[in-house]
């Protein structure tokens, strides 16, 4: 039955003349693994295919969508991760697979005469796969793309004469935007795949037509690709799905913040195979003659060295052929070399790791907002982010606060604040006022409370301190060391002692209740027994009586701001470490409500937007939905050092 | 190729094993790929949303409603979940609705026939689709053999006076009334 079947169409098709002519190629000298890479491509392409279309189902190319819909690919959709994983890996192992094959090629001489048009259309194939690698990088809309990419189309910008018109066909206007990504999802989906396959057929019949370059005749006896080769061929592409899937399930494909093109994305990096070309671009040399030159006239003159390599080899013979191999192996090298110092550099490169650490905690954030009960908005995930304190507040830190305060140790960023000293070297710069990482929370409040003169310490290493200490200046400015609250909290015998350890418990726990910090939950009996120390120096032993009201009256009492900015002669502490408390000291920290004369801090009223002190001050309470995101680790050991040597070096002095 | 004929015949292992995992290589992505696209066939998300019972407020009095029973069609807005975005206050969807002796009744405007928009004809006092003229009574009950089934109801209920709905969708074309 079959058999009538297959007779059948054999009879109106042809079929087995044509499986026997694919099937029974003769394979001189026998199978063998050499032969794989070829194969290995055409299967990666294939895979790349069918992932690709299923990802196409799901995929929506427009600003607001683009990264929405990998998103939910990617965190929502069954084996989303896995079909995305194999595409993103399949893409990188076919540059892969393309420079084995490639190298082999010219290394066997198989690009000489007769085959040097299968070398060119070759060299079309290698082409349209960093192309597909080039547009496709751009469509999940994310910050890694979206700024690799502007950086593609910036240097096709830079082409003579045809550039710009190129760069805005490419962009589908003078800026990035939907049609952007329409684009390129037509070129990468349709364009290209479609050149793909045709230069893929005219790249195996004409292989056919001349047949496998043999190194070997008489390695074994001669074969068929029907089952020899066949079996080593399938065997290899079973080793490369499995790196792939390997790869996509244990790695997994990255999806970074959501593309904004008002937020700098200092960790940008092309992908790892242009690491090359991105740090000879670096040389100041190669910059020196300009980005055309760089990026356009060296890279142009290699392909066209790889280009003529049949015409060498025609004209010279063997020493055309050592020349085409010698020039191939000295382009790995560099290739090699300039990717390793690439690689190195950043590793070593400590902003660069600041910067990808916030793109991480960028990227895991906003996933976790936008699997909260109100998903993305509609006008996209960006706006999860730039409405996220969590997110905003660490950067409007470093930009405002971090210049003199230090949050664990770093900028807010996980950046550790450099300067460069007399002698020309970058060393960690001293804080001059203190390290708010830890902000109204318990340790704050012990730190204040009995060590306040370390607390302080860094206002010290304040320029105006320092004239203030040398006459300079005829303020005073707050004296870590020498003030009645210092005086206080460095009588430390009674206050640290046994009989008030619990009353200095329930007075620290007081003050967080006061605080009143979303997500900070107090013991409520502890808060009341505070209250009373707090307010009726409910001290035992010598400090018994002194409550903190004698000086800072409003203690207890809700914060309400002054109009005329007066003030008792102490800092009010009404709701001290509040939102309230906050926003008014932020706004003039200078009135006397608040630190008066002794103040050093600029008042922000007017140098941040109400808004960005309302994202401030809510980063700094952790008034924001709760995550899970680890936030940037302490630098607070290398300011500490500094600090130590700072103050024994003044010390020696 | 002539000298195929005297090649010995293939290893029948070898040739087995080659077409193996070859058919492996090529069918891992296609089957991983395809139960992703058939995902949505078991994996039932929903994108109703309203209280625990999927009822969502009409914001209409029952007194607002005609005394007679002359139906009003209401348009339903509920928070909709569309994939990665969730849409508060949308239209889902449009509604006949009838005050019957002081209990609400009502009827989904789609036509259970093939999904067209049925109409109130207040000069027959009938429900009229203009599609294929299917056509209802007041009570739903179909008067020709047009549509496979009645009128679809929906659970409707009263809070504090306010009528309450609970929009739902059913398949087209059959005699049965199955939820989507």
């Amino acid at each position: 039955m079959i058999r009538a079947v297959g007779d059948w169409l054999d009879s109106r098709t042809g079929y087995r003349d044509l499986m026997h002519e694919v099937l029974f190629e003769s394979v001189p000298g026998g199978a063998r693994w050499r032969y794989v890479w070829g194969s290995t491509l055409v299967f990666t392409f294939f895979l790349q295919v069918v992932t690709g279309i299923f990802l196409w189902t799901a995929y929506s190319p427009s600003t607001q969508t683009a990264w929405e819909s990998v998103y939910y690919i990617q965190h929502e959709m069954f084996l989303g991760d896995l079909v995305r994983g194999m595409h993103h890996f399949a893409a990188q192992v076919m540059v892969v697979l393309l420079a084995i094959h490639l190298i082999q090629v010219i290394y066997d001489g198989a690009y000489r005469a007769p085959r040097e048009v299968n070398f060119w259309v070759g060299m079309v194939l290698a082409q349209i796969v960093l192309g597909l690698a080039l547009t496709g990088y751009l469509l999940p809309w994310d910050q890694k793309g979206y700024y690799a990419t502007q950086v593609s189309t910036k240097i096709a910008g830079a082409t003579p004469l045809i550039g710009p018109a190129i760069q805005e066909l490419a962009q589908g206007g003078p800026v990035y935007g939907h049609h952007t990504l329409t684009r390129f999802f037509a070129m990468h989906a349709g364009i290209l795949p479609a050149l793909m396959v045709v230069f893929i057929t005219i790249h195996i019949y004409v292989f056919r037509r001349h047949g496998l370059t043999v190194a070997d005749y008489d390695h074994a006896p001669d074969t068929t690709f029907w089952p020899d080769q066949v079996l080593k061929d399938a065997v290899a592409c079973l080793g490369v799905l499995a790196v792939i899937l390997l790869l996509a399930i244990f790695k997994g494909a990255e999806l970074s913040a959501p593309a904004n093109p008002a937020e700098a994305y200092a960790a940008a990096r092309p992908e790892w195979y242009f690491l090359f070309l991105f740090r000879f671009l670096k040389f100041e040399l190669v910059e020196h003659f300009g980005i055309a030159f760089g990026a356009i006239y060296v890279p142009g003159a290699i392909m066209l060295v790889l280009l003529a390599m049949p015409i060498i080899a025609a004209i010279f013979g063997g020493a055309g052929h050592r020349f085409n191999v010698a020039f191939l192996a000295v382009l790995s090298l560099a290739i090699v070399g300039l990717t390793g110092l690439a690689l190195v550099e950043d590793a070593t490169n400590r902003d660069h790791q600041a910067a990808i650490a916030e793109a991480h905690r960028d990227a895991e954030r906003v996933v976790e907002l936008a699997q909260g009960t109100s998903k993305i908005p509609v006008a996209g995930a960006a706006t999860l982010l730039q409405a996220d304190p969590f997110t905003q507040g660490p950067r409007l830190f470093a930009q405002h606060c971090a210049s003199c305060h230090r949050y664990h140790g770093h900028d807010g960023r996980g950046r550790i604040v450099m300067t460069t000293n007399e002698a020309g070297e970058s060393e960690v710069a001293l804080p001059t006022a203190a390290d708010l990482g830890n902000f109204a929370s318990r340790d704050w409040m012990r730190a204040v409370l009995v060590d306040y003169t370390d607390h302080f310490l860094p206002i010290e290493f304040s320029n105006r301190y320092k004239a203030s200490v040398a006459g300079e200046d005829d303020r005073d400015y707050i004296n870590p060391q020498e003030s009645e609250m210092a005086n206080w909290s460095g009588d430390h015998e009674s206050l640290v002692s046994e009989e008030n350890a619990e009353n200095l418990k329930a007075l620290i726990e007081f003050l967080v209740a006061e605080a009143n910090h979303p997500h900070q939950t107090v013991d409520a009996a502890l808060v009341e027994q505070g209250r009373a120390v707090a307010l009726d120096g409910a001290w035992n032993g010598m400090l018994e009586g002194t409550s903190c009201i004698d000086c800072h009256d409003t203690l207890g009492e809700p914060f309400e701001e002054n109009p005329d900015g007066s003030g008792s002669g102490y800092p009010d502490l009404a709701a001290y470490g509040s939102a309230e408390w906050l926003l008014s000291f932020i706004n003039n920290p200078g009135t006397d409500q608040h630190y008066g004369e002794k103040n050093q801090m600029p008042a922000f009223a007017d140098k941040m937007s109400a808004s960005e002190r309302q994202m401030l001050i809510d980063w700094m309470i952790g008034n924001h939905e709760l995550t899970d995101v680890h936030d940037y680790p302490s630098s607070q050991p290398q300011v500490q050092a500094a600090i130590e040597s700072a103050v024994s070096a003044d010390a020696e002095r | 190729m002539d000298q195929d004929t005297e090649r010995p015949e293939p290893s029948p292992r070898r040739s087995f094993l080659a077409a193996f995992i070859s058919v492996v290589v090529g069918a891992v992505p296609i089957v991983i790929g395809s139960l992703f696209f058939l995902a949505p066939l078991w994996r039932k998300k929903s994108d109703a949303t309203g209280d625990a019972e999927g009822f969502v407020d009409t914001g209409l009095r029952l007194e607002a409603l005609p005394e007679d029973g002359t139906p009003m069609l209401i348009t339903v807005t509920q928070d909709r979940v569309n994939a990665w975005n969730l849409y508060p206050d949308s239209p889902v969807g449009s509604v006949w609705i009838r005050n019957v002796a002081g209990t609400p009744l009502a009827f989904s405007s789609i036509c259970p026939h093939l999904g067209c928009a049925v109409e109130f004809r207040s000069a027959i006092h009938d429900f009229f689709c203009p599609c294929h003229n299917s056509t209802f009574d007041l009570e739903g009950t179909r008067l020709n053999q047009i549509p496979p089934r009645n009128l679809d109801t929906l659970p409707t209920k009263l809070v504090d006076g306010m009528i309450w709905i609970k929009y739902e969708r059913f398949r087209a074309g059959i005699p049965e009334k199955v939820e989507v």
